[in-house]
């Protein structure tokens, strides 16, 4: 064996043993929980502005703006804190620690992408017109799956799938439905979560069964 | 040129790539089934169960079939032996890379 081979090796083995450690720790609950605090988040937030479309936020009062805003920051927030409480009592389960070295990736994958989100998101409130306000959902959706596909490149096909699912439909809703943002949210942040963590649980069980 | 080092102790069990890759994901996770080890490393069910059998031979896995309700239930997990094995082989990997370097240092010593 020459040194490029014992590195090569040496290389693989670490792939595997992070592969594996993200492959026991996602989690299918978190996923189905927070497509459902999505969908909850949605639902409020039709009941208002009265409308699916985002650009209607600037008929209702000032303070029906900032509930809205409040109101999804604190969606957002139950979203990330359920993750992180799922993820770690996986983690405990299978003797690991919560913030291993995969996981760290993970999350170094998701930041960058979702802080543009944030930033795109403060711009397109302040300009406060109806098309900019539109972009929002979308802008979302299309940061958001592309942190997801990044951080699936570190685990096995699921992920990756979900972050294009994401990308695609929130390329789509961009050009063809900016003015159905809420649906395209329950759609995405909703349905989408949901069904994978229905995947990620049904594949655990048939795992389980085998 | 870079020497070729074939070391004595390099365990050709372990040293199959399906069967280093079992052993890998196993070190990490104290037990995996059948499904999560197959899913996880992309292996076909033969593969996996031939390689897995070559393991258990050698003491480096134990299998253990149960059952989950009316289905049959394979789990595998890391023996002692077996965590010793891979410990001394990623050492053999690790002793290849350092003789290697110490060989470099020589031969720009000696240049």
């Amino acid at each position: 064996m020459d040194v490029t081979a014992a590195q090569a090796r040496i290389r693989e083995v670490q792939r595997i043993m992070e592969r594996t450690t993200l492959y026991t720790l996602l989690p299918g609950t978190a996923a189905i929980v927070g497509g459902f605090a999505a969908l909850a988040g949605c639902f409020a937030g039709y009941l208002m502005i009265r409308s699916v479309d985002l650009a209607d936020l600037l008929r209702t009062p000032m303070h029906t703006q900032i509930a809205f805003c409040v109101m999804w920051l604190l969606v957002g927030l139950f979203a990330v804190t359920q993750e992180i409480i799922f993820t770690t009592r996986a983690a405990r389960r299978h003797g690991l620690k919560p913030m291993t070295r995969p996981a760290r990736f993970v999350t170094l994958s998701l930041t960058p992408s979702v802080l543009v989100a944030v930033v795109l998101t403060v711009e397109f409130l302040l300009i406060a017109q109806p098309a900019q306000l539109r972009y929002i959902v979308p802008a979302w959706m299309m940061c958001y799956g592309t942190g997801v596909y990044a951080a699936g490149l570190f685990s096995y096909r699921l992920p990756r799938l979900l972050g294009l699912a994401f990308i695609v439909s929130g390329a789509l809703g961009l050009l063809l439905l900016p003015q159905y943002g809420l649906v395209l949210a329950a759609f995405s942040f909703g349905l989408l979560h949901i069904v994978f963590g229905i995947l990620v649980l049904a594949r655990a069980r048939q795992d389980g069964e085998q | 040129m870079k020497k070729r080092i074939v070391p004595d102790s390099i365990d050709p069990v372990i040293h199959e790539r399906a069967r280093l890759a079992i052993v890998s994901a196993l070190a990490v996770s104290p037990e995996m089934s059948f499904g999560e080890l197959k899913d996880s490393l992309e292996l076909s069910d033969g593969n996996l169960s031939a390689h897995a059998r070559t393991l258990e031979t050698a003491g480096y896995i134990k299998i253990s079939k149960t059952f989950r309700g009316r289905r049959p239930l394979t789990t595998m997990r890391l023996t002692g032996k077996g965590r010793k094995a891979f410990k001394a082989y990623l050492d053999t990997l690790r002793q290849v890379i350092d003789h290697s370097r110490a060989d470099d240092g020589d031969d720009e010593q000696n240049d």
